[in-house]
């Protein structure tokens, strides 16, 4: 455990709910790319569990279990239907074996990589992310030109709720809050990165959020990321 | 030990594979029959810790509903030697709440004035009957914080109290509430691992 004391604070927080709202998604944001602190929350959060036991009971809504049942089978994640996305799956999936031993809980979302090194003099420099709710479901495929200073985002099976949007942010430690990318339309969504230092952009972590229709009113996630990957650079 | 709900008549028969940890391995073998009956034995439980945290019965049943669906998918990663199945599947519940409690959002919801329910709904895990090893050994250490910290622990637990609504209800800065907060949770670490 390397973890600081700050940061096992801020787990305990995480765990208990007291961190501000900004607070709480840089640490979501943040447990995704490191493992000690995952481990940390994990940790505050079988801590403070047994409590819930004694939380009193309160029937909830009838005909709500119908619903679950609805969407357990809406849920169900469709097959990726090209055949690139399904190579780049099939290729993650020793590095989800080794991410779910590490962090079986991973809060709202697991991140995707593309467990495929590449020699560090390869041009050009591209790169590709599959951001993802958890390791079954593949929604967003997001391709990176360093060179051309292009993104591309590309809806694999995701499909916005109705009356809501898509929209793509660029998270850094580096950029302090999150940076709209655009809204993701129904087919694919090309961004300019001509204003990130390239480094950032390597390291930065990227999701999507559901937004009122056409976006975040205010140019901030309006709640938490639904699909979450980071960028792994792709062999020539 | 495992509470599974309390309220009598709300037990199933204790037939092989129906307490919850047998549920959530049939669940995980996709067993729709098995997550009917898990809700039915959990659902009040699950929707009394989202609903006071939420305060708004819409939002509380929308975020139950992505609980259990959550639950569902994941009923696999469940791991008896990490807590109970109650409090593995009340912690799922319990994140989901604090995620719409904590959205960012403009005119973040921290700047406004609570509302508290009256002192007496506030949950008293002292109270409970029935408790689990764990529950008591947490109580145990619980009960060695002074009066006013182990309230904000607990309010914070079970009403998803922000830092500021605390300062406000304990007429104290903020950065007091933080100070004792961070205090109070190292205390109850090394107290768990004594």
């Amino acid at each position: 455990m390397t973890i600081t004391p700050d940061d096992d604070f801020a787990a305990a927080e995480y765990a208990l709910g007291t961190l501000a709202p900004v607070e709480r998604a840089t640490l979501a944001a943040r447990r995704l790319r490191e493992p000690e602190l995952d481990e940390a929350i994990r940790a505050w959060e079988t801590r403070l569990a047994p409590l819930a036991e004694a939380a009193p009971e309160i029937e909830p809504p009838r005909d709500l279990l119908p619903a679950i049942e609805a969407s357990i089978r809406a849920a169900r994640p469709e097959a990726p239907s090209n055949a690139a996305v399904a190579a780049l799956r099939r290729s993650l999936g020793r590095w989800r074996a080794a991410a779910i031993a590490a962090s079986v809980l991973a809060a709202v979302l697991a991140i995707g990589f593309v467990a495929r090194e590449m020699s560090r003099q390869s041009v050009p420099r591209e790169y590709v992310a599959i951001l993802q709710k958890d390791a079954a479901s593949p929604a967003f495929e997001v391709t990176v030109n360093l060179d051309k200073q292009e993104l591309t985002v590309r809806p694999v099976a995701a499909h916005a709720p109705p009356g809501k949007s898509y929209e793509l942010w660029i998270i850094d430690a580096k950029l302090g809050a999150p940076r709209s990318l655009g809204v993701i339309g129904e087919t694919s969504h090309a961004a300019n990165l001509s204003g990130y230092d390239p480094v950032v952009v390597e390291n930065a972590t990227f999701a999507v959020t559901v937004e009122p229709p056409g976006g975040s009113p205010d140019g901030k996630p309006s709640g938490p990321p639904v699909f979450v990957g980071k960028l792994t650079p792709v062999e020539p | 030990m495992t509470i599974r709900g309390e309220a009598p008549g709300r037990r199933a028969p204790a037939a092989a594979g129906d307490d919850l940890a047998g549920l959530l391995s049939r669940i995980a073998a996709r067993d729709a029959a098995a997550f009917a009956a898990l809700y039915r034995q959990t659902s009040a439980k699950l929707y009394g810790t989202v609903a006071r945290i939420l305060n708004r019965g819409d939002a509380a049943a929308d975020v139950l509903q992505e609980a259990y669906v959550r639950i569902w998918e994941r009923a696999g990663e469940f791991d008896p030697l990490k807590g109970s199945p109650l409090a593995w599947m009340a912690t799922i519940a319990r994140n989901r709440a604090l995620d719409e409690v904590r959205r960012v959002r403009p005119g973040s919801l921290e700047d406004q004035p609570e509302s508290f329910e009256p002192a007496a709904d506030d949950v008293d895990p002292l109270a409970a009957r029935a408790r689990s090893e764990e529950l008591a050994r947490l109580m145990d250490c619980l009960q060695r914080l002074d009066d006013e910290k182990r309230a904000i622990v607990l309010l914070a637990y079970y009403r998803g109290s922000s830092r500021e609504a605390l300062a406000r209800r304990f007429g104290r800065p903020v950065a007091t509430i933080k100070t004792w907060l961070h205090r109070s949770l190292a205390q109850l670490r090394d107290c768990l691992a004594s």
